[in-house]
């Protein structure tokens, strides 16, 4: 598997410098923010391909108001001018057209003619001036895709659903997890009617197993020191544990008789939710993440699973069960505040992206399986995988370089 | 006349034994004697061989024999068990069952099985896999409660990603939340 198949180069930065120039067009954390006017110019070869995949990015955060270029009133513009003499290469610059000044210009050139990778760049870098913030277009969204007979692929996508490869073709691949830096992909894979957990080296492309016992080993999370949380019935009950993702320091967290399944790490680290039956019915429990000072956090219906941490630790994102249906919610980490999301169909296994605003989930509102992805305000649902993919359980990957 | 045809006969006889000579060349009429003396001595190991083959063949067939009947057996005797939505407790209905496999194992000690545990599709991927696995645990305590030695079951979960029955009712999820026991090979 090639990891990095295009090499994006900057040949050209040049930051305009403007000293104090700290302007947030768009204040992302109040309350019904009013969308930025834009305007977007492009030329040359291939330039409304870039234009349209930058609008498709800009598009779905839905902060971005765009401006025909004939028509005033935008306060940002962006000026695109592509170049196809050898590989792409697109100049591009942004200005204020209030003060009229221009915020950034910036050369990024592929050796291919790579128009995603480049229209995702560009609109990273517009969603920075705008926001202050960094955006997630770089970003991959891993998922399984049933591939019949009780088989289970890992595939990974861009974060809009585009430059879909598979990843893993063997056995019945279940729960997957990424490792912070982005380098391992984690899962668990049944093959041979054993349950494993494997780690896949996206720099070698290299497989190894991670850990394996008796019974089921699944994978839930990954700590930003790269410990791994999964739940294993290697003693007989599922139950929690961290390993390091070399394999060593094996700790065992819980002891019940219940199921104890789905260990998430908080974003920092110091803390697991994860399911636990103890109470009679599947619920989120929280827990340090040595073990100590266990807390339930779900307290309404009777099976609420899969729990998802927001990457800023204060909410917990997960699948209820209401009406018979499979619903995602969102609670504050101390049980506060719960809040349901969905309400078509049965949407499951909820992913946060890196930067809190999307929450990726699998749903069957169609009539058949696939990834979707909405704002965390529970705005703007939109499939991403195609209706003859049978996919399910999106991990957002963490910010990639 | 009768010379010629003598002569004539003779000559076949030579030309028939020659020919015969050339084509029967192991059984030669000088080594006839040494061949006796070598077939008394032969005669004993080849009827010992001929034994030993029929032991073979009569013990092939007795394995074949008690095989047939045992998958046979275990077909019947290995049937579903089922569980209530996110349960895994053994049901009443499912002890006759299990009383059944316990008996059957017990009486074939040399039989090795398989419990895999599956759910239906109502609940979530991962909490099902958990689900799928104490099912096959709470199906196995219970035949080494009844005398069957953990070493000869094998457990494994499918969670929801095996179903029997496709379709979304209460039937069919029925049918899905199962524990299904497979001789191991």
């Amino acid at each position: 598997m090639r990891v990095c198949v295009i090499v994006l180069v900057c040949v050209v930065f040049f930051l305009i410098p403007c000293p104090g120039d700290t302007k947030i067009y768009i204040d992302i954390s109040s309350p019904g923010v009013r969308p930025l006017p834009i305007k977007i110019i492009s030329k040359g070869p291939r330039a409304r391909e870039i234009e349209w995949a930058v609008k498709g990015d800009l598009e779905a955060t839905g902060l971005f108001e765009f401006v025909d270029p004939d028509v005033p009133g935008a306060e940002l513009i962006v000026n695109m001018k592509a170049d196809t003499d050898a590989g792409l290469s697109v100049l591009f610059s942004i200005r204020d057209l209030i003060e009229n000044k221009e915020i950034l210009k910036k050369r990024i050139s592929s050796s291919r003619i790579s128009i995603r990778p480049i229209a995702h760049t560009i609109a990273d870098d517009i969603y920075k001036v705008a926001t202050g913030k960094k955006g997630v277009f770089r970003t991959k969204i891993t998922f399984l895709k049933d591939s019949g007979s009780g088989k289970k692929e890992l595939w990974i996508m861009d974060w809009d659903g585009y430059n879909v490869r598979r990843l893993i073709a063997k056995g019945l691949t279940s729960s997957h997890s990424w490792s912070h830096d982005g380098r391992y992909l984690i899962y668990s894979a049944q093959r041979y009617k054993k349950w494993k957990i494997y780690t896949l080296d996206r720099r070698t492309g290299r497989e190894s197993v991670l850990f394996y016992s008796k019974g089921l080993n699944l994978v839930g999370g990954t700590s930003p020191e790269n410990i791994v949380a999964f739940s294993s019935s290697r003693d007989g009950n599922p139950e929690i544990y961290t390993i390091d993702i070399y394999g060593k320091n094996l700790r065992r967290l819980t002891r019940s008789i219940a199921i104890e399944v789905s260990p998430v790490f908080s974003p920092d680290g110091s803390q697991i939710a994860f399911v636990s039956d103890r109470g009679g019915t599947p619920q989120i429990y929280v827990m340090n993440k040595d073990g100590t000072g266990l807390r339930r956090v779900t307290f309404e219906g009777s099976y609420n699973t899969s729990p998802a941490w927001s990457p800023d630790g204060k909410i917990i994102a997960y699948t209820g069960r209401i009406n018979g249906k499979n619903q995602i919610f969102v609670v504050k980490f101390d049980g506060s505040g719960n809040r349901q999301l969905t309400f078509d169909g049965n949407n499951e296994n909820p992913s946060f992206s890196p930067d809190g605003l999307f929450i990726a989930f699998d749903s069957d509102r169609d009539g058949y399986r696939a990834i979707y992805l909405m704002r965390i305000n529970a705005q703007w649902k939109k499939r991403i995988t195609p209706r003859v993919m049978n996919a399910s359980s999106p991990e957002w990957s963490p910010y990639l370089k | 006349m009768k010379r010629y045809a003598l002569i004539i006969a003779l000559l076949l006889v030579v030309i028939v034994g020659a020919c015969a000579k050339r084509y029967t060349r192991p059984p030669e009429k000088a080594e006839v004697p040494k061949e006796e003396v070598i077939k008394e001595e032969v005669i004993k190991p080849e009827t010992e061989e001929v034994k030993e083959e029929e032991i073979a063949y009569a013990r092939e067939e007795e394995v074949t024999e008690k095989e047939i009947p045992i998958e046979e057996i275990a077909k019947d005797v290995l049937r579903d068990i089922h569980f209530d939505f996110d349960k895994y407790n053994i049901r009443p209905d499912a002890r006759p069952i299990l009383d059944e496999i316990a008996d059957f194992l017990i009486k074939h000690p040399d039989i090795n099985i398989v419990i895999e545990g599956h759910c239906d599709e109502r609940g979530t991927n991962e909490y099902n896999l958990a689900l799928g696995d104490r099912r096959a645990k709470a199906a196995k305590d219970y035949l080494v409660s009844k005398g069957v030695s953990p070493s000869r079951i094998l457990t494994i979960t499918y969670g929801e990603e095996r179903p029997l029955c496709r379709e979304s009712n209460e039937e069919c999820w029925q049918k899905n939340r199962r524990d299904h026991f497979v001789l191991m090979k």
